[in-house]
């Protein structure tokens, strides 16, 4: 008899065998000594361990036992965070990361459209720089009129013009 | 809590039990008791009623002393009868016993045989006897259990009974 027969022996006597193999098993132990002998043996072990496991009592008082796990629970309970933090560290991550997102997104299409695009930029003409007035047209007609103050020209501080 | 210790009470001594014959170390089985009530006590939402309370914990127990043993041999060589079992041949050397070593024995008797013949075993070979004689689990259950093939666990049970055959023989011849 080889090791894998052996072992297929074993799983015939634990009920392990899908039936087909366990009915061409109980054939083989008909006809093959070897085989009956070391399924006595097998089978002698098993029952033996059927309730011949030694039983066993803690050695040492059951209050002082639920004592030691009483502490312990109250240890690890106090050690844990409070979950009100937690949740909050939470919330600031869960709002961080699209805002987040958005930043980058934001940068990526500045610097994009920005300097490589030259002509979508908006047009700007100094309409009077002794002044201190700036004027932007776009193509869609948008004008912004800039006035700087405090005037940053000697013109301005001496007319007192500009003070808005 | 008060239930909770309750429970305790009710099965502190089968928890201790199971550790005790998986590790054979009386303070090592009293500290992992203990670690597992604890990890009962933060698990028991996760607790369904599938099965029993006392086998839930139970698995607590297996697992947790599972853990321990892995470390222990991580910090010694294997042993020898460990490398005879994976080169697959000590067990098919061994004579077949062909005299039941038990038979007639009281079952205090039995019993105390049995456990001597058990702390003689590697702890593989310990472990899986007891999830598939003690703990009735099938091939499936004990490769999971143990994190090997079920191939590993048919070599390792069946090394192990054999093992114990030959040890019950010495034992009977010594009496």
């Amino acid at each position: 008899m080889d090791y894998d027969a052996q072992l297929k022996l074993q799983a015939y006597l634990d009920g392990e065998l899908p039936e087909a193999e366990a009915k061409d098993m109980a054939k083989c132990l008909a006809r093959d000594q070897d085989a009956t002998v070391l399924l006595a043996e097998l089978k002698n072990t098993r029952q033996a361990l059927a309730g011949g496991e030694m039983p066993r009592q803690l050695p040492e008082s059951g209050e002082f036992f639920w004592s030691k796990i009483e502490r312990e629970i109250e240890r690890s309970e106090l050690s844990q965070p409070a979950p009100a933090h937690e949740s909050l560290l939470a919330r600031w991550r869960r709002l961080l990361v699209p805002v987040s997102a958005a930043a980058v997104l934001g940068i990526i299409i500045l610097v994009m459209v920005g300097p490589s695009n030259s002509s979508l930029a908006p047009e700007s003409e100094v309409a009077s720089e002794d002044s201190g007035s700036f004027v932007y047209r776009d193509e869609s007609g948008t004008t912004l009129v800039w006035l700087s103050y405090p005037a940053e020209n000697d013109i301005a501080d001496e007319t007192g013009g500009n003070r808005l | 809590m008060e239930a909770f210790e309750e429970l305790v009470a009710r099965h502190r001594d089968k928890i201790y039990a199971r550790a005790f014959s998986m590790m054979r170390n009386e303070q090592e089985a009293v500290d992992l008791s203990q670690e597992a009530w604890v990890k009962g006590w933060q698990r028991l939402k996760q607790f369904q009623g599938d099965s029993s309370f006392g086998t839930w914990m139970t698995r607590i127990i297996i697992n947790l002393c599972l853990d321990q043993l892995r470390k222990h041999k991580r910090q010694r060589t294997e042993s020898i009868e460990a490398m005879d079992e994976d080169s697959g041949g000590v067990e098919r050397q061994m004579p077949v016993i062909t005299v039941n070593p038990t038979a007639g024995l009281e079952r205090a008797e039995l019993r105390q045989r049995i456990d001597k013949a058990m702390e003689l075993l590697s702890h593989e070979h310990r472990t899986v006897l007891i999830l598939h004689e003690f703990e009735e689990m099938e091939y499936k259950q004990i490769a999971k259990t143990m994190d090997c093939s079920i191939g590993t666990v048919m070599s390792r049970l069946f090394y192990a009974r054999r093992k114990l055959a030959a040890l019950l023989t010495d034992l009977k011849k010594a009496e």
